[in-house]
Order: C-alpha cells, then structure tokens, then sequence
C-alpha cells in the first residue's frame, strides 16, 4: 500500500470518527438534555429565573347571624429572607452571624435555627409570621443596616401578612374555632370552612436575573391574592352572650365539675342561634388555659404519677427519673386541659338523655298507635324485670298514670311499660328514623356517633332489659345535638331537620356564594302526634316534672332529665350525673328549642329539674323576647305583668309624674327642673306593674347610682320588696306561682352598680323535684 | 529534543533547495486570484466560513448583551469588539490564502520553539483568574500560549511526516518526535495548568501519526498503556479522588449540591439549565432567560448552551451540521493537496476545528470537566478568533493548489 494510499484511507478513517462519532455523540447528548432531560431541566430553570413571592390572601370573615363581626382578620407583615444573597466564604459567615442575631433579638426566635436558616441556598425562607408594627419598624432598620454595612438589599424583605382577631374572645369559642400559625383554621368553621375562608394566596411571579434583581426589561406577572369569603353564621350574638351568661353562672352555682353545654336552635329550619360550651377558652389566645388549670398542673406529684399510672411506685425511681415523669405527666396534662377547652361538647360528648328521651318514647308510642286515652301504667316505685328491679325516683310510686301523666311525672316504670309496647324493633326503627344513629351532619367539626345497644355484632339487638332502660334514656349515648334536633322534630310535626351553623357565604367582592337553605330530612311522626306531644310537654312544664323550665309569659314545651355518668368524677366515691333540660316555645307554635346540660353539678342538687331548667327558663326568658316571640300570659300572671314605659321627656313634671302614675309606675323625681328630660327605664321598657319610674328632671343626678343588691334565695314577694326600696324593677321569669319558688338567678350580678329605675330580670324556681 | 529540532531544521533547509529547483513548474499550478472560481481559494469552504462566522457572531452578541449591560453598562461591548476582530480576521485570512503554506516548512520548528518560549513565559508572568498561567499579554492584546501549541504541533508534526513520509512506520521517525514533542509540550502545560488543551495536544498528536502512516500497534499500544494507567487509577481509587477534583464534574444537577461545590458547577448547572429549557424548537432567537447573569460568561465557553436555549435542538443540529460540512470540505481539500505536507497540515487544522467543536460541547453539556475550550466562530475572544480565522487562512492556502471543483 503506498503512503498517499494508507494516507488518504485513514484521513477517511479520522472524518469518520470525528463525524460519526464525535458530532453522533455531541448531537445524541443534545437531544437527551433538551428532549428528554428538557422539562426537568426546564423546570428548574424557571424556579430560578421567576422570582415567586407568595402573596396572603385576606382570611374571610365570621358574622354572627346580624352581621356582627365573630372573626377577622387584620394586616400585619411576615418577615422573609433570601439567603442566597450571602457572599460566600468568611465575609458571608460574618453576615449570617450579623442576620441571625439581629433576627433573633427583634423577633425573639433561635439563633440556632436562625442561623440554619442562613445558610439554605435558596430565595424564600419566612422567618416570622404576623408581626406587628414596633417589630416591622425593627426591621425596616435592619434592611438599612444591611445595605450601608454589607450592601445587600433584598436579604431581608416584609410582606403583607394577616392576623387573627376575634372581638368577642371567649363567645362561641367551640363553635367558631381558630387558626394556626400559618393561618389555617384548627377548630370550629373556620377549620370546618377552611377552603371558603382562605382564599387563594397570590403570587407575585418576575422574571429576575442571576443577581436576583428584577429584569428591566421583561414581564412580571402578578397573580393576585383572592380573598377569603366571608362567612354569616346562624349564630346570635345576643343569643349566644345570653346563653354564656345563664351557663356560666349555672356552672358556678351547681359547681359543675365537667363543663355545660346550651344549645338555641330553630326547631323549624335547624338554624343554631347558640351553641355554647361554657367555660370556653380565648380565641385570641387559645393555647392558654385557665389558672385553675395551671394550678392543678403545677401541683402535679408522686401521688398524681401512681394514681394516673405513670408508675407504681415514685420511690424507686431516681430523682431524675422522676421529674422526667412529672414533666411529662404535666406536658400530658397541660394538653389534656387545651383539648378539654376546645372540645365542643354539644356535638362532641355523648351521655345518657335520661328522662329527656322520653318524649321520643311517648312519640313512638303515638305515632305507633300502642298508648291511647284508656291505657293505664301503674307504678309501685319499682318495676321488676326478670332479676333485676328498676327504680323510680318516687320510691313510693305513682299509682296508676295515663301516658300523659307517665311524662310528667317522669316515671320509669311507666316509661318501661309503654317501651315494652312499642317492642324492640319498632324501637330500634324509630331510633334511627329520629336520626340518634348517624351524625346529624352539622357543619362543625368533632362530631361524636352514637353508642347503641349491640348483641352479637348486630346494632339495635336489644335484649329486653335493653329496651327497659332504653325507654327512659339510659344506658345509650347520644350527643346533645342529636338530642334537640330529635327534640325539634318532636315539637316541629315531625320533621328531622338539618343543623347547621352557617347560613350564608359571601365571596371577597359581596357576591354571596352559596345560601345555606333549611333542609329537611324526613317526617318520623305525623303532625297530630307532634301537636298532641306540645301540649303534653307545655302542660308538664306548668304543673309536671318540668315547671321549673317555665318562662313566664310564654307558652314553653320541655322535658327535663337526670342521668348517670357512670363515671365519679369528683373521686367522692359515688356516680355523677348530667343534669339536662330541653324545652321549646311557643308550645302551641314552636319557633326555638333549647337544651340545657351540665355535666357532673355537685352543688347538692344534680336533678335536671333542680340545676338544668331554671337555667333554661332564664335564658329563654330573655332569648324569646329578644327573638321577638310573642308573648302570652296566663290570667294569674296578668298580676306580675310587665308594662311597657311611655314616653315621659318633655312633659312637665307634674304632667309626666300623672301620666306614669297613670300607667300604674311608681315615680321618682330625681332633680330640680320643671321639665322631664331623662327617664329610667327608657321608653318601651318593658318593666313590671307597680315597678319604679325616675323621671330626671336635670342632669345633676345622672351620675346617682343604684348598687344591686342580692335577690337569690328570696320570693316572689320579698324580691319585689326589696326592689321598691332600692328604686329597682323586678322582671319575674321561672315558676314564680309556687308557693315555695325562691330566686335562683338574677340577670344583673348583686354588687352592679345601675342606675335607679333600672330593670333586673330575676328567675324563680320552686324546689327539686325528682325525675 | 535540541537534535529533533536540528534535524528539522535541517530537512525544511532540504526541502526549500528542492522547492527552488522546481520552483517554474510548482509556481504556475498555484493560481493565486481570489476571484476566479475553480482556480483560487475554494468557494465552498469560505462560504461555510461565512455562514458560520455571521451565525456565530449573531449568537455572541444574543447572549452577551445582558452581561454587557449589566456588568461594563453596554450592551454592545462584546460585539463591537467581536466585529473588529472578525474584520481583522478576514483580513488575515485572505492575507494568508496568498502565503504559499510550502513557507511554513521552514518555519515548523521555529513555531515550535516559540510554543515553549510561550509556555514558559506564561509560568513566570502574573496568572490569571483561578491562578492559571494561561496568557500573554492582557485584554485585547492577550493571547493564551497553549493557541500557539496547538498550531505549533499541527504544523511539526505536518512537517515531519511529510518530510520523513516513509519512515513514519519506524519507531524512530513515526512516534518518537511526535511523543516527544507532546510529552514537552503537555509538561510545560500541566504547569499552567491546562488539562483540557492537554487533552486537544494529545488528541492531535495521535491524529497527524495516525494520518502520517504509524504503525496502527504503537497507537493500540499507546491506547493501552492508557487503559492500563487508567484502571490503576480506579483500583488506588486515585481516579474518583482526580473526578472530585474536577469541579464538581457530573454534579451539576445535584439538588443538595456542597455550598464549595457550588460556585464551581454553578456555571455546568445553568448551561444545563439553559440546554434543557430549550426542548425543540428554542426559545426563539434572543430570548433566552439564562444568559440574564444566570449563565456566567455566556459569550465564552458556554455560548453554545444559549444557542441551544434559543434556538433548540433543531437550530443546535443545525449549526454541528454546519460544522461538520466545514471539516468534510476541509478534509476534501486537504485530500486533493497538491502535496503530503498540504494534506497533512490541512487534516491537523480542520481536526482541530472538529475536536473544539465536540469537545466544547461535551464540555457545556457536563460530560467533560469544565475545561475552558473555546467554540470555533462563536466564542468571543480576540485572540482565538484571529488564530482561528489564520488557520483558516492556512487551509485556504492549501485549497489553492488541491485539485478540486471550487464552486
């Protein structure tokens, strides 16, 4: 082969090699990265290139049912840091120690973490949420430090952020919930409603170049924050604080151990005006328990470690074991107490309704047709079933009753009587048909199911001693909201009807969203038997087992129960109960129902008559005028009737002072002016007959007040008395017909100062009577 | 090494006397006008020059201008400037088609004596960036000495085999010199240091043996010794120790990527970046994000990654096919030489060209170590560009004398 030969067949050889393989290579590794690898590479080209700053979106607000504001937000800023900005080397460590530090004294955070946090390589990192203005202008003063001493600009930015506010605090604070620290609802509707309330945060996406400023050349693109909707609940505010203030004072009378629980609801659309669970907790603060709670955890020892069974005995353990042990068991218990305050109890407990559940009894025996006008249940004050003998409360026994008298005489044996005539299976069917088996659906989260009798794995196999006590309430657990709502339907013509919390949503611009409508779920009896059941359930609050559930004035239906827990709470070596009442008015046309429940009173009475229904008289004594319900006194208490104040001001004295007398007030003239410009009560005050009018006549006595002074424990009577002498008015609610009914709460606390004139709503009750 | 360039110094004296006496004959066959198609310098080849030269130089400025305007404050610093040295360029070029490349033989070893007057003058002026001793002089006027290498060993090893075109198959004439030659050379470069012109040396040695007629067994011995060394290497576990010192080589795409790993394949990362977001089609021409201080020195080493970005890999293909009709009419040319030493010396120039082009792009698509070799036409450099478009100029000359069709 000759050397151009050998020459030119290798020069084939080498472009060969160079085109085939080189430029093959070069184009196959081309095509990999762009085709294949292209999205992924794509991808994170843009993260780099779009700047992507998260916008907040403005968390919706919380309305009670009048547009009273329950929950809002307010502007305040997050702190944001782009670490990549660091230099690198010393000069960058220098910087992160100066940031970190800095950071950790106007914010209050962890060096540490801060410092972890500088040295992320990326542009985004929120260092604090929602801080406030004095902290803000900090660090406003900190980005100029940065920029004269390192010039960096950017390393630290603040963006709008939104905080919390709930101006009721306390009011409804299972029922509204609140937020976390990333603004996203934990409990109540705003967790329930969450994806309504957020909203959807923006972003603001901007091309930005290597250096991290903003391109002046090329797009922004700003995907603006949607706002949250607002929320309109079904709640009353007014009702609510009423409920919460008879609540409250009913747990601290009865020194209810385990909280109590209201409900207001309406009985014909399921609307829930009040939903409390008292004491709650601060929503504006609702990692912080009571002091009592604090106290107890702070006295956590040896012997809270054995009885709690941490260990059995603290002695072997070394020091440091222990308080290992005690700190946990404090940590444990500090929990236990936050998740105690938030549980809604009135759809998150289940108990035994006791007595309560006889209405549904005596309904499911109406509708079935098994009681009429003839039948007749005696009652010895003991009813034997096979081995066991049930006790009635009246352990001398009611003798022979009609149904209507088994109610409101509240008798067990009855009870067993007419349930052993409705039959287990019937009573199983109507159980469920009242809804007690499922979750009523309320749109609030935490909702409990039901605990029914079940016998070789089939629900509602009742055994005979099952459907015994399961006539008067016992031995099954349902929630308080499955209660009213089965309450409701009792009193309503027999529709289940929907709970529910929200009625309306409206979005950012006011557009409403969605209308929350009355959904009604079945009939489960017939009409007749529901206006048959109302009169029988008014007639046992005015002279049965329910009179101390009497508001006077109105036409109220209601039932009253006293169960067993089962469980000793207090450690006083016997059961504790729940005390309950539930009731509605008017009976002839029910418009609201109420329950009333407290868990474990251990104030001497723990009768759902003694403990549950005066607080429920109270509260509706106010909640049915302020829902304007007509009133409709009976002829006996036309003599306790209330008047309304006509309109004094401007007369003379001695005209205003005939006129009032005229309208049969009292007067007191308070003052030297000729003219009335002032009066107290106000004009359509709604005040007693015989009650105090002051007419001022100038302004010298307008800082005169009244010191209020105890009206509990004393009658009708005396309480008027006492009135008259301190120039006050005395509304009566409750049973104030009784011979013996004595006070047993006022609506303004002993010790107020009001002005004269000024009317004190004041609820009577006539002794425990046993169900 | 001294008796290596005596002797050729000696045989170039040889081969002048001979080119004299039959300088008539030799005079008349090279047609020196540029226009006069099918005689001059060959059309095809200087049009591809073009294409690639206008394409190239459209591109730099694409992905420069960011870099310009936000670092000097105007956008069109790299393309004046990359338009004045293409203009010389042109100018030297068509300056050197005129140059008889048979001039060059007397120059073979003064070239290469300058190559490691150069490699050694780099050693002792101030290094550079990253403390590499790669140029002389500075700015405009600097040029890298390893450029110099290159052409040096091409135009030796040219030289030698067609001096010696008949004892290439000897130990002696066919791979000593040029081992010798490489090894020095490679010495003196592993002092700057500057492994990936190593890398083109060697690659370019073993391509004028290889084209001059060695023993295929010396190369596959050579290739062995390579294996074998290599393997050593990976068995003491000396090779991944050398790979973690490449810069961070194939970790580009690292999430959780050292933050001293970072800034060295923050550049390998965003030419990535870059490639991959241009898919198929590209972004369209200027509007690629990466070159906006993402990509840093996008109109250097890296152009290629910003073409690929805007101009996808239809437009990538499009500019290697380009390339590769370039090296085929180079080599078409150098086939028809007139001469062995014109054959040669055309084969090791449009080599070159092939292997920066390849290499560049292994290099930006991270399967080579970030190195520092420039794309022929597209990478701005005042110095590069001028060698390249004399380089040019050299096959040009050659061109005038192959016997081929030039239209």
């Amino acid at each position: 082969m000759g050397a151009n030969q050998r020459l030119r067949r290798r020069t084939v050889w080498l472009l060969i090699i160079i085109l085939a393989v080189g430029f093959g290579a070069v184009i196959t590794r081309l095509a990999f990265l762009q085709l294949v690898q292209g999205e992924e590479l794509q991808r994170r080209a843009i993260e780099q290139q779009l700047s992507d700053t998260p916008i907040s979106a403005k968390r919706g607000t919380i309305y009670d049912t009048n547009g009273k504001i329950l929950a809002q937000s307010a502007s305040v800023w997050r702190v944001v840091m782009a670490p990549a900005y660091f230099d690198d080397g010393a000069d960058g460590d220098a910087q992160r120690e100066f940031v970190a530090t800095r950071l950790s004294e106007i914010l209050g955070l962890d060096k540490a973490e801060l410092l972890e946090d500088t040295k992320q390589n990326t542009y985004y990192v929120s260092v604090k949420r929602r801080i406030e203005s004095t902290e803000k202008e900090q660090i406003i003063e900190l980005q100029k430090e940065l920029s004269e001493k390192y010039q960096k600009s950017g390393l630290i930015s603040l963006l709008d952020d939104y905080k919390r506010y709930y101006p009721y605090s306390d009011l409804a604070s299972s029922v509204i919930g609140f937020t976390g620290s990333e603004d996203q609802g934990l409990w109540g509707v705003e967790y329930q409603y969450e994806d309504y309330l957020a909203g959807t945060p923006g972003r603001i996406v901007s091309a930005q170049n290597g250096i991290q400023t903003e391109m002046p050349f090329d797009f922004s693109q700003n995907i603006g924050a949607i706002d949250g909707s607002s929320l309109v609940l079904t709640i009353d505010e007014t009702v609510q604080s009423i409920v919460e203030k008879y609540m409250k004072q009913g747990v601290k009378d009865n020194q209810v151990l385990e909280r109590g629980v209201c409900i207001v609801m309406n009985v014909n659309t399921g609307e829930i005006l009040a939903m409390a669970s008292v004491e709650g907790f601060d929503l504006n603060n609702p990692y912080a328990i009571s002091d009592e709670q604090k106290k107890e955890i702070e006295g956590i020892n040896n012997e809270y470690l054995i009885k709690n069974k941490y260990t059995e005995d603290p002695s072997t353990l070394s020091t440091e074991e222990r308080d290992k042990l005690i700190s946990k068991a404090k940590a444990e218990a500090e929990s236990a107490a936050l998740s105690r305050n938030w549980r809604n109890k009135a759809i998150s407990d289940t108990y035994y309704p006791g007595s309560v559940f006889k209405m549904v009894t005596l309904s499911m025996a109406l509708q079935e047709g098994v009681v009429n006008k003839d039948s007749r249940f005696g009652c010895s004050g003991a009813y034997q079933l096979y081995d066991d003998t049930i006790h009635c409360h009246n352990t001398a026994g009611h003798g022979s009753q009609t149904y209507q008298q088994c109610l409101w005489n509240s008798c067990n044996p009855g009870f067993i009587q007419i349930g052993q005539l409705v039959g287990k299976e019937k009573f199983w069917q109507y159980y469920q048909a009242f809804g007690f088996s499922d979750k009523t659906g309320i749109d609030l989260p935490g909702e409990s199911d039901d605990q029914f009798f079940i016998h070789d794995g089939i629900e509602g196999n009742m055994y005979d001693t099952d459907l015994a006590v399961a006539s008067f309430g016992q031995n099954f657990s349902i929630t308080p909201i499955q209660m009213i709502t089965a309450a409701s339907a009792v009193a309503n013509g027999g529709y289940i009807v929907q709970p529910h919390v929200v009625k309306q949503i409206i979005d950012a611009e006011g557009n409403v969203v969605k209308n929350v409508t009355s959904e009604t779920k079945r009939q489960v009896i017939s009409n007749s038997v529901s206006e048959e059941m109302r009169g029988i359930m008014e007639e046992n609050c005015i002279s049965g087992s329910g009179k101390n559930g009497y508001v006077a004035g109105y036409r109220v239906g209601g039932k009253t129960g006293t169960s067993e827990k089962l469980i000793d709470v207090n450690g006083d070596g016997a059961d504790d109960y729940i005390a309950s009442f539930c009731g509605f008015a008017p009976a002839n046309n029910p418009q609201y129902a109420a329950l009333v429940f407290f868990d474990a009173p251990t104030g001497g009475n723990y009768y759902g008559s003694a403990v549950a229904a005066p607080v429920f008289a109270s509260i509706m004594s106010e909640v049915l005028p302020y829902l304007d319900v007509v009133a409709q006194y009976t002829e006996d208490e036309m003599s306790n009737i209330d008047t309304s104040a006509g309109a004094y001001t401007g007369m003379s004295v001695e005209d205003a002072t005939k006129e009032a007398q005229g309208d049969g007030f009292n007067v007191t003239v308070k003052g030297e002016g000729a003219t009335v410009i002032k009066q107290n009560p106000p004009t359509g005050a709604v005040i007693p007959t015989g009650g105090t009018i002051v007419l001022y006549t100038d302004n010298s006595a307008d800082a005169e007040k009244v010191t209020v002074p105890n009206f509990i424990g004393f009658g009708v009577s005396d309480c008027n008395y006492v009135a008259a002498q301190y120039g006050l008015n005395v509304s009566v609610t409750g049973t104030a017909s009784s011979s013996d009914s004595t006070a047993i709460a006022q609506s303004v606390a002993e010790g107020e100062q009001v002005d004269p004139g000024s009317v004190i709503t004041v609820t009577f009750a006539s002794g425990g009577i046993n169900d | 090494m001294s008796t290596i360039e005596e002797t050729s110094r000696r045989r170039v004296e040889d081969y002048e006397r001979e080119r004299r006496a039959s300088s008539k004959r030799g005079r008349r066959k090279i047609n020196f006008s540029l226009l006069n198609i099918g005689k001059g310098i060959d059309m095809p080849f200087i049009l591809i020059i073009f294409v690639l030269l206008a394409i190239g130089i459209t591109m730099m400025f694409s992905a420069s201008y960011p870099v310009a305007f936000y670092e000097i404050g105007d956008s069109y610093y790299y393309l004046k400037r990359q338009l004045i040295f293409a203009g010389i360029g042109l100018v030297i070029m068509i300056a050197v088609s005129f140059v008889d490349y048979h001039y060059y033989h007397r120059f073979a070893a003064i070239i290469l004596g300058l190559s490691y007057f150069a490699l050694m003058l780099v050693l002792v002026l101030p290094s550079q960036a990253g403390g590499v001793h790669r140029w002389i002089g500075v700015g405009m006027f600097g040029i890298q000495a390893s450029e110099i290498s290159k052409f040096a060993i091409i135009l030796f090893m040219a030289h030698w085999g067609s001096r010696y075109y008949d004892k290439m198959d000897t130990v002696k004439y066919g791979v000593l010199p040029g081992a010798a030659v490489f090894i020095s050379t490679a010495a003196l470069l592993l002092l700057e240091p500057h492994y990936s012109c190593i890398v083109i040396c060697a690659l370019l040695t073993v391509i004028m043996m290889f084209v001059s007629g060695i023993k295929i067994k010396w190369l596959a011995i050579g290739a062995a010794a390579l294996a074998v060394i290599i393997v050593l290497l990976w068995v003491t576990g000396g090779l991944t120790y050398a790979m973690q010192r490449m810069d961070g080589w194939g970790q580009a795409l690292n999430e959780d990527l050292d933050r001293d790993m970072w800034n060295s394949t923050w550049q390998t990362r965003n030419s990535l970046y870059a490639i991959g977001s241009g898919g198929l089609f590209g972004l369209g021409l200027g509007q690629s994000r990466q070159k906006y201080l993402y990509l840093p020195e996008p109109q250097n080493d890296f152009i290629f990654a910003i073409v690929c970005e805007e101009l996808g890999l239809v437009g990538a293909v499009i500019i290697l096919l380009i390339f590769a009709l370039l090296v085929w009419r180079g080599v078409i040319i150098s086939l028809r030489a007139r001469d062995r030493f014109g054959k040669l010396l055309g084969i090791g120039l449009i080599s070159h060209i092939g292997l920066q082009v390849i290499l560049n792009i292994l290099v930006i698509t991270d399967w080579l170590p970030n190195t520092g070799i420039s794309l022929p036409f597209f990478s701005y450099g005042g110095s590069s560009l001028l060698t390249l478009m004399f380089e040019m100029g050299v096959i040009l000359s050659v061109s005038r004398t192959s016997n081929i069709e030039k239209a």
